[in-house]
């Protein structure tokens, strides 16, 4: 049997497992459970049985994992922003689980990209030196107003609400260019030997690349980085501009190194979650399966799907959240 | 023509890559079999309809209100191991790790091409363990 075959009964297997459990904490929920959780529930304007959340978590991550990789994002970008307008969690579980959902679907794709020669450790390692320690800040700060300012959770929604507007322009002025031409690399990436090769199925050859702008790329990570651990973003949205737009980097490298970039800096951050006890099973555990088999699902979908598609998808998702959560602050602090 | 689209992956990635994945496996595993198990009610730490009850609470909150405890560092669920959401969390602490083991791994290997490569690997390797510590030699950062 092949590997990817017998990766594909394990996922179906963790599924199946799932469905299971979920049939059996119904059936065995009692009438003291079934009050408390819509008790639970009708504090947030919801009569939904405990046992749905679960269960409506899966589909709804298994749906991103679809879109993720189609788009070079890890997952998070879409799942904080939206489970905070529309899930009853607090703001710190629904990182907690972002930034998990985000180092899971990374995690998934990082290997397959190296050997396939489009992510590439020489070019992630200066990149993630930087990003690392600002990403560990952020997690840090974005616990910290949570925590210090009884309205801060409001302000956090506000402002990412605000970040996704800043990505929907992006990524609605940003040109992908395939094929970057580079003429010359930069002393820095020249003495590290930023290059590379894959190949490339739809060209039917090897194509050679090179990076460059190494200083400007670890100046735009160190901010990237932050507001990734801040928010409990994989960061892929704005890796993949900086890499392609400003390094140079082709754009299907970019992306793959997105995601490189997106497993090492999400593992450190998910320390601090960890140690704060943001993260919880009950909701950690539904969606990581979710984005799991969804994203191989998606992975498949990238090759035959349309990229202008695919960017129209995303952007129309990300400003629907960025609508949602700017409301929903604006309404927390009574300003509207 | 197969060997002319062949491409050279260098041994540093390739064991990146490998040990990545093989931890990855391992981490997602341990997750979702106890996270299962602890959902269907076998031996919990955090009891279910508590934690549906207030999980729209702040973190530090939710734990007082929940628990009666105040959460920092990890000892909160390395000394609960018996409890299946415990179990579920080594997952994740698996899973947290996959990165480091990686590039533990690949280290030796770096400094065969680019010398230089292996000091950003000592740096790395820095910052993740003090992304591991931080919690338990800093625990007041952050407003804790």
């Amino acid at each position: 049997m092949r590997v990817s075959s017998r990766r594909w009964l394990f996922l179906l297997l963790l599924f199946f497992l799932y469905c299971g459990a979920l049939v059996w904490a119904q059936e065995h929920s009692s009438g003291e459970m079934a009050h408390e959780a819509l008790k639970a529930a009708g504090a947030k304007g919801s009569s939904l049985a405990w046992w749905m959340w679960p269960l409506i978590l899966f589909g709804f991550t298994f749906v991103i994992g679809i879109i993720a990789p189609l788009s070079g994002v890890g997952g998070g970008v879409l799942f904080v922003p939206l489970s905070t307008a529309f899930f009853p969690f607090s703001v710190d579980f629904i990182r907690g689980a972002g930034l998990i959902m985000a180092l899971t679907s990374a995690l998934s794709a990082t290997p397959q990209f190296i050997r396939k020669g489009l992510a590439n450790i020489r070019i992630m390692t200066p990149l993630v030196c930087v990003s690392m320690v600002t990403s560990i800040l952020g997690g840090i700060v974005g616990l910290w107003i949570t925590n210090a300012f009884p309205s801060g959770k409001y302000y956090i929604t506000i402002a990412l609400g605000l970040v996704l507007l800043i990505i929907f322009v992006v990524m609605l002025t940003s040109k992908r260019v395939e094929f970057p031409e580079v003429k010359e690399q930069d002393p820095l990436s020249r003495a590290l030997a930023l290059t590379g090769s894959w190949f490339e199925p739809t060209l039917g050859k090897v194509m050679e690349y090179k990076v460059t702008r190494l200083p400007i790329g670890l100046v735009c990570f160190a901010a990237v980085g932050f507001i990734a651990g801040m928010f409990g973003l994989g960061a892929g949205w704005a890796n993949v501009p900086v890499l392609n737009l400003i390094m140079g980097a082709p754009i299907k490298v970019a992306v793959a190194t997105s995601m490189t970039i997106i497993a090492i800096n999400d593992a450190a951050a998910a320390w601090i979650y960890l140690a704060k006890g943001a993260v919880l099973p009950l909701i950690v555990v539904p969606s990581v399966l979710g984005i799991t088999i969804g994203a191989r699902i998606g992975a498949k979908l990238a090759v035959k799907a349309k990229p202008a598609f695919v960017k129209i998808l995303v952007m129309g998702i990300m400003l629907l959240a960025a609508a949602l959560n700017i409301v929903k602050g604006l309404k927390g602090l009574h300003i509207i | 023509m197969a060997e002319k689209n062949q491409i050279h992956v260098d041994p540093a990635n390739l064991i990146f890559a490998k040990v990545m994945e093989i931890v990855t496996y391992i981490g997602i595993a341990v997750m979702i079999i106890f996270g299962l198990l602890y959902l269907v009610g076998i031996s919990s730490f955090v009891d279910i309809k508590a934690a549906i009850a207030h999980w729209h609470l702040p973190v530090v909150q939710f734990w007082q209100e929940v628990v009666g405890i105040h959460i920092s560092g990890y000892d909160w669920f390395l000394k609960n191991l018996t409890a299946m959401d415990c179990l579920s969390m080594l997952g994740i602490c698996i899973l947290a790790l996959a990165p480091f083991a990686a590039i533990i791994a690949a280290w030796p290997k770096v400094g065969a091409t680019h010398k230089v490569l292996v000091l950003l690997f000592f740096i790395l390797v820095v910052e993740y363990l003090f992304a591991i510590l931080k919690p338990i030699i800093l625990p007041g950062v952050g407003g804790h």
